[in-house]
């Protein structure tokens, strides 16, 4: 078999079909013996590496354009990704993480200057949803979490999975004990929803009520520690977006969401309650406050106040100062105002 | 068979707190604590927990993912990987085997002050390189290789530790949050981590990037440290920045005296030439980890029973070296090297000041009090082995100096192994005076060993003078940098002189009678240090001056 493939140099789109041919083999359940089993995922597991290489370069040499093109035509062209994802778990450690890092170089390879992985995860979305649920098996969790994260880079991809039945599961996920597989669910669940503006922009207004409130009590009321401050990080980061503006205005209208910044704003970790002011300045900041929003930052006033007074960053940044100034100003100088 | 071995590796750790038995505190870092713990339901198999304090302002979330996934898929018996890891409040858990041995940098520090055997270093350098060549093949830098992360367990097997600075080759944009993908080109690194003495040059002076082979030097000073018992230049500050933090150093620099004994040291020439084509200045012309465990230092390499007999018997616990190293380190403010995981145990990455901390082998103050250091201090700037000057260096901890025009050179028992004359880039922002350095190197030579010291004082008093005038109040900085850098190089050029009067004196002393060689030598070397020293109080004196001008010129002067 080895001679076989020895007397001429393979090309690339060889490599791939070798490949191919291998996963077949893999998935297929043992009907042939054992060692002839161990010889033929030795082989596939060769294949891989080389297709890494070929991408990727090595020490002595940068990866080739054009074998690159015709790698990630021949990919393409039939259905090795899919043999690829739903055989991984087959697969030895080594040739899983070479094998992600094939899926994720491919996602970015060009073929005349047009991205063909994302034509084929089009056609082929039921793909994303094997990658999602990897976050179940710990075994998987990271390889399927690392291929996903490449995967939803495609903007059609991305809009996939947001309004797929999937994004919810991303709360629990985001808890799981295991760290590991927890930060690498926050890491996609970040980029889900801060990578493509527009798209993004429209999820949160489509699914505006059951997302929030997903959001507020699972994620910045959780009793996990790093939850909190992932979620306040991630959520100033989506409503100071420009793109999320009406999506912003919305949120900082509702007393609930002022009464959960203010908890936060009071934590003990320095940590979230800055971040925790970022967004609380858009409450303070927004110039047609709610009566009832009025009221409570009336009420609460000289707590504020003097929480404020004592709020300093270890580093000195005049940012921050100026919008404390601002917040201190604007809380100091409401008036009641009569109800409409 | 690659899967049987898949199947009974992951054993899964419970993942919560409760399940755990904490034993003792094997370490502390910046922001985390080690202990040894016990796992009460698995029989209560005695582990280490790290636990991180994710709660400082310092520490980067994604910088701990990364670390703690790179943890988690690595898979070699020669790398420490995490059992899981979890987190507990504010603070995250990371559960690993206990290395019963503690890191090598410990076990020097209690039991070999002068440094390992050879055989020893042999096998410790061979496993370690077992790790390195799997890491590479992986698209994995390390960035950290020095003794502290090098770990070994009861029965002598060795295990490569810390992955807080690794960085992934294949995950660019990850190690920068997102920032710049694209301008790290592919399989090359520009940002700054790892631990001073142990960085490569092209690390420290990255305008070009880095590759694997920044491991591999500090591969070859981690072998210099197991030799020796500490790594060289490690007398001086680890950077400018940490320059500028010293009150005085506590303890004398023991490297130059344990020379005394290392004369009877001899190492191999196959040790010597091994670790001599680590520390080749050019990244491309050091061999890769893979072509290195083919060298023929490692062929007749011990096994881990020899460790067990001759480094681990008779060695305190981890626990009581550590208890005693917070003894003698009192200061808060140490990153305390003394255990594998209390050094690095903080993610910090890119920044090099906090790394510094890291060392702290001759006891550093850290409050600004200038410029009375003690007269009793050795500042050589050699890389020696055996009593040969291996590295004459004076450049390497301090990166951020604007000029290079320094001679480099390595050199291993008289011949000369590297020469590097890196000349000086025409990027020398500003230096107003080009007319200045010229004068005071001449001077400089004219004034012979004995009497340069003065001569040079004067350089820079009379340049101080011109300075002041024409500075509008402020001292001319930029002169008195030329000076001093000047005078550093004849400095260097003497000492070069010097030196190659030893390794010539060196040759006939093997034939000829030695005692009046020996002597010469001595003095000469004496001479030398006295030259240094003076080099060494002029340029703390500029350090001085230099905060003196910051704070009256501005107040916001970070640094």
């Amino acid at each position: 078999m080895k001679g076989l493939f020895k007397s001429k140099p393979r090309t690339p789109a060889d490599v791939v079909r070798q490949t191919r041919d291998l996963l077949m083999f893999a998935g297929r359940n043992n009907d042939t013996r054992e060692s002839k089993r161990e010889e033929k995922m030795a082989e596939l597991y060769k294949n891989i590496r080389e297709l890494k290489q070929i991408l990727y370069g090595n020490s002595e040499s940068e990866p080739v354009s054009e074998a690159c093109a015709q790698l990630t035509q021949e990919f393409f062209r039939e259905n090795t990704l899919r043999l690829l994802i739903t055989y991984l778990p087959k697969l030895n450690l080594e040739a899983r993480k070479d094998a992600t890092q094939v899926v994720a170089n491919l996602q970015r390879q060009q073929v005349q200057s047009k991205l063909i992985a994302s034509d084929y995860l089009e056609k082929n979305i039921d793909l994303l949803d094997i990658l999602i649920s990897g976050y179940e098996n710990a075994d998987m969790a990271l390889h399927y979490g690392a291929m996903l994260r490449e995967c939803i880079r495609h903007q059609t991809v991305a809009r996939y999975v947001l309004e797929s039945q999937h994004m919810k599961k991303f709360f629990d996920y985001i808890q799981l004990p295991n760290f590991d597989i927890a930060a690498d669910a926050a890491a996609t669940f970040k980029e889900l929803l801060t990578r493509h503006k527009s798209t993004v922009a429209e999820f949160l207004s489509k699914n505006y009520e059951w997302f929030f409130a997903e959001y507020n009590s699972k994620l910045l009321e959780s009793s996990n520690y790093i939850t909190r401050r992932q979620a306040i990080k991630l959520l100033g980061d989506m409503l100071l977006d420009r793109s999320n503006s009406v999506v912003m205005t919305r949120y900082v209208s509702s007393r609930d969401n002022l009464r959960i910044l203010m908890n936060l704003l009071r934590e003990s970790s320095k940590s979230i309650q800055i971040e925790a002011f970022h967004v609380f300045k858009l409450f303070a900041a927004n110039q047609n406050k709610p009566p009832d929003i009025v009221s409570i930052f009336i009420a609460n006033r000289s707590k504020l106040l003097r929480l404020f007074a004592d709020f300093k960053l270890d580093k000195e940044d005049e940012q921050f100062e100026a919008d404390k100034a601002l917040v201190v100003k604007e809380i100091a100088s409401l008036e009641p105002r009569d109800r409409p | 068979m690659a899967h049987e071995q898949e199947e009974c590796k992951k054993i899964q750790y419970p993942l919560d707190s409760s399940s755990y038995k904490i034993l003792d505190e094997i370490g502390v870092g910046v922001s985390a604590i080690v202990y040894k713990a016990a796992c009460v339901p698995m029989n209560s198999t005695v582990v280490a927990i790290k636990a991180i304090d994710l709660d400082r302002s310092r520490v980067d979330l994604d910088g701990i993912r990364r670390e703690s996934k790179t943890m988690s898929l690595l898979s070699h018996p020669n790398i420490l990987n995490a059992h899981c890891s979890f987190t507990v409040d504010s603070r995250l858990w990371v559960v690993m085997p206990f290395m019963s041995g503690g890191s090598l940098q410990s076990i020097i520090s209690s039991s070999f002050p002068d440094g390992l055997p050879e055989p020893c270093i042999a096998i410790v350098l061979k496993e370690t390189l077992n790790a390195l060549s799997y890491l590479h093949m992986q698209g994995h830098l390390h960035r950290d290789i020095k003794a502290g992360n090098i770990l070994i367990d009861s029965n002598g097997s060795v295990k490569l530790a810390d992955f807080g600075v690794s960085a992934s080759i294949y995950e660019p944009s990850s190690a920068q949050g997102g920032a710049s993908s694209s301008s790290a080109s592919r399989l090359m690194l520009t940002d700054m981590a790892g631990t001073p003495y142990w960085m490569a040059p092209e690390v420290i002076h990255s305008h070009t990037g880095y590759s694997v082979k920044a491991d591999i030097w500090s591969f070859g000073i981690t072998a210099l440290e197991l030799a020796h018992g500490r790594p060289p230049l490690s007398h001086l500050p680890p950077s400018k920045s940490l320059l500028l933090k010293i009150t005085q150093r506590l303890r004398l620099s023991d490297y130059d005296k344990s020379n005394e004994k290392d004369k009877n040291k001899k190492f191999s020439k196959a040790f010597k030439d091994m670790v001599g084509s680590c520390l080749d200045r050019d990244p491309s012309k050091r061999p890769s980890a893979e072509k290195l465990l083919k060298h023929s230092f490692f062929r007749n390499c011990k096994g881990a029973d020899f460790l067990v007999t001759n480094v681990l018997s008779g060695l305190p616990s981890v626990e009581d070296r550590f208890r005693e190293s917070k003894i003698l380190h009192k200061n808060g403010s140490d990153d305390g090297e003394e255990d594998s995981e209390s050094d690095s145990a903080t993610p910090i990455v890119k920044q090099r000041r906090i790394s510094g901390w890291n060392f702290n082998e001759d006891g550093f103050e850290l409050d600004p009090v200038f410029p009375t250091e003690s007269k009793d201090e050795q500042i050589g700037k050699q890389v020696r082995f055996g009593g040969e000057t291996v590295i004459p260096d004076n450049k390497s901890s301090e990166s951020d100096n604007p000029d290079d025009d320094v001679v480099k050179q390595v050199r291993f028992g008289g011949e000369t192994i590297i020469q590097d004359q890196k000349s000086n880039e025409p990027d020398n922002r500003g230096d107003s005076s080009s007319g200045s350095p010229g004068a005071a190197e001449e001077e400089a030579q004219v004034g012979g060993d004995e009497e340069s010291e003065p001569g040079n004082r004067e350089i820079i008093e009379s340049e101080n003078i011109g300075g002041g005038g024409g500075g509008g109040g402020g001292i001319d900085r930029e002169t008195v940098v030329g000076g001093l850098l000047a005078l550093r190089r004849s400095l260097d050029e003497q000492r070069q002189h010097v030196t190659d009067m030893i390794v010539l004196a060196g040759g006939e002393v093997a034939r000829e009678d030695q005692l009046v060689q020996q002597q010469l030598i001595e003095r000469l070397r004496m001479e030398l240090e006295n030259e240094r020293q003076s080099n060494f109080e002029l340029e703390m004196e500029l350090e001085f001056l230099k905060l003196q001008i910051s704070g009256a010129s501005n107040s916001g002067g970070t640094d």
